[in-house]
């Protein structure tokens, strides 16, 4: 099994590493812009929290951009959200059904490991995977706050990714039910999910009849604006993420190791 | 004498589609044993069945003692197997592939593979996508010999691979068998059964049709027929008994007769015609 977990970290890690410096450095690249933006932003900043929908739909009702935290939060909240959802996607969408698309499951399957323990072995390389991710674009974020010299929210950071990374774990144990069941590469299901997500979340916070339901999306508790503003996650949020992860995954297991595997 | 492999009652379906009824056949250890087939006959169906690609509806598969369902990881330990197709992860190096399977197994093959990848001049430092079709089945035969197993599971392995090749696979199968692997060898190129298998089973639209010694598959009552009479020439394959046939020939004026052993693909061609064509 941990063959199967290295193998799949090594195949991985070059997507891995461009998706983290792309968001990472977007993110960077984001927050330092606050410096040059920060007189401007300050006129901006209150005629953003007064623009109705779209000021709840991105935050600035909650948090004034005009701070380095609002503006972090409502700048990078936004990328590494999106950027995070549609990677995890990315990369589970594929992780199983492309040993039957690629025709490559008759030899990983010849060799003596069970389906039980390739699920687990891809699952563990998946999950560092996100974890490093979260882990670059994390530092990333922190030598942005340290390069303006401003004080770094170090609590609220921590929620803020540690949010981000278990709404990742959600996205990806949804698109790795999808790849278990299918022997086809389904990525374009897989993204289709993440931006789905999102679109509820963003939609959910402008109609005011989606708002009691928001916590069933994974965007719920990982809005920056509201992390950053010391709120805390929509109840019962992280409670259905959990119900989902574990069903997910469960569901991987029951349908992967039963069914047959195509040629 | 021990079989290897011993399948019951294999039946398999794919929704309502065919796929093997009722096959049930013995490999013996330390032979080599053919399974002929032409394409959609059931010989990968039964072959990934018995290495847990497929589940199976009914039977029983029995390989080096253990239950396939059951042991199933055990008795991958004990095989080798080459597909078809082999396919491997195309930015993957030869040799990457070559550790990864010796990893799974958690066995160091280093020397053993260095040998094969010799005798079937293997670039192991090339990716796997700039290989030809002959040289992935090459690094396949690497995978599926390093370990040195109990049984081979050979799948069309020859399709590909050069004529020199196939003569240095065989020979490596000569080798291994000599020490007492056992070896299945599932293709549809007769000439390959006929020269180094020492039984064959003869799979027929999902259906196990024949199992004997290749020698007794040859010496069956079918036979060839070349007839010159009435001033026309006919060439048949006859089943059955030799004086019935004469018997029916009395009444010809008989230019010219010629009844000879068919050839293995002769035999195999009469396997797969219709009773109402055999005579």
């Amino acid at each position: 099994m941990i063959a199967v977990t290295i193998q799949e970290f090594k195949l991985n890690i070059k997507n891995m590493l461009i998706w983290s410096l792309s968001v990472g450095i977007l993110g960077f690249i984001c927050t330092i812009m606050y410096q040059s933006m920060e007189g401007d932003v300050m006129d901006m900043a209150d005629q953003f929290s007064k623009m109705g929908a779209f000021s709840d739909a991105f935050g600035m009702s909650t948090l004034s951009i005009a701070t380095l935290p609002g503006f972090f939060a409502t700048e990078v909240g936004t990328v590494h959200g999106l950027g995070s959802a549609l990677f995890a996607a990315f990369l589970a969408s594929c992780l199983l059904s492309k040993e039957e698309d690629g025709h490559t499951g008759e030899f990983l399957f010849s060799l003596p490991i069970n389906r039980w323990k390739v699920i687990t072995g891809k699952a563990i390389s998946l999950l560092i995977h996100l974890v490093l991710f979260t882990a670059i674009c994390g530092a990333f974020y922190f030598l942005a706050f340290a390069y303006l010299g401003e004080d770094i929210p170090t609590k609220d950071m921590m929620t803020f990714l540690l949010g981000m990374l278990l709404m990742n774990i959600e996205v990806a144990s949804i698109s790795y039910l999808f790849s278990s069941i299918s022997s086809k590469n389904r990525m374009g299901l897989g993204l289709g999910i993440a931006l789905v997500f999102y679109s509820y979340d963003l939609v959910g916070r402008v109609v005011p009849s989606m708002k009691d339901y928001l916590f069933i999306g994974p965007f719920s508790y990982t809005n920056a604006s509201e992390i950053f503003a010391g709120k805390n996650a929509p109840e019962y949020s992280i409670i259905i993420a959990l119900i989902v992860i574990i069903a997910a995954i469960g569901g991987t297991y029951i349908t992967y190791t039963k069914r047959d595997l195509a040629s | 004498m021990e079989n290897v492999i011993s399948i019951q009652n294999l039946t398999k379906t794919y929704g309502k589609k065919r796929g093997v009824a009722d096959v049930s056949f013995d490999v013996h250890e330390g032979e080599i044993f053919g399974f002929i087939g032409p394409n959609g006959a059931g010989k990968s169906t039964t072959i990934r069945s018995m290495l847990g690609f497929l589940k199976f509806n009914s039977g029983n598969i029995q390989i080096l003692g253990m239950d396939s369902i059951k042991d199933h990881e055990k008795i991958l330990r004990e095989v080798g197997y080459m597909p078809s197709e082999a396919l491997f992860y195309p930015t993957m190096k030869v040799s990457e592939v070559i550790n990864y399977a010796a990893a799974v197994r958690g066995l160091d093959c280093a020397k053993e593979a260095a040998m094969l990848c010799d005798r079937l001049k293997i670039d192991t430092s090339k990716k796997i996508k700039e290989l030809s079709l002959g040289n992935r089945k090459k690094v396949s035969i690497v995978c599926a010999m390093q370990h040195r197993p109990k049984l081979f599971i050979f799948d069309e392995p020859t399709s590909g691979l050069d004529p020199l090749m196939q003569n240095t696979f065989f020979e490596l199968i000569k080798e291994y068998v000599g020490k007492g692997t056992t070896c299945m060898l599932s293709t549809h190129v007769l000439p390959e059964v006929k020269r180094y298998c020492d039984r064959a089973a003869v799979m027929r639209e999902g259906h196990l049709i024949k199992t004997a010694p290749v020698e007794e598959l040859i010496k069956t009552s079918v036979k060839n027929v070349k007839l010159t009479a009435d001033g026309k020439q006919e060439d048949f394959v006859f089943k059955g008994d030799i004086n019935e046939l004469i018997a029916s020939l009395g009444s010809r004026k008989i230019e010219n007769l010629t009844i000879e052993e068919p050839s293995l693909e002769e035999l195999f061609m009469h396997f797969y015609e219709n009773e109402s064509e055999e005579q």
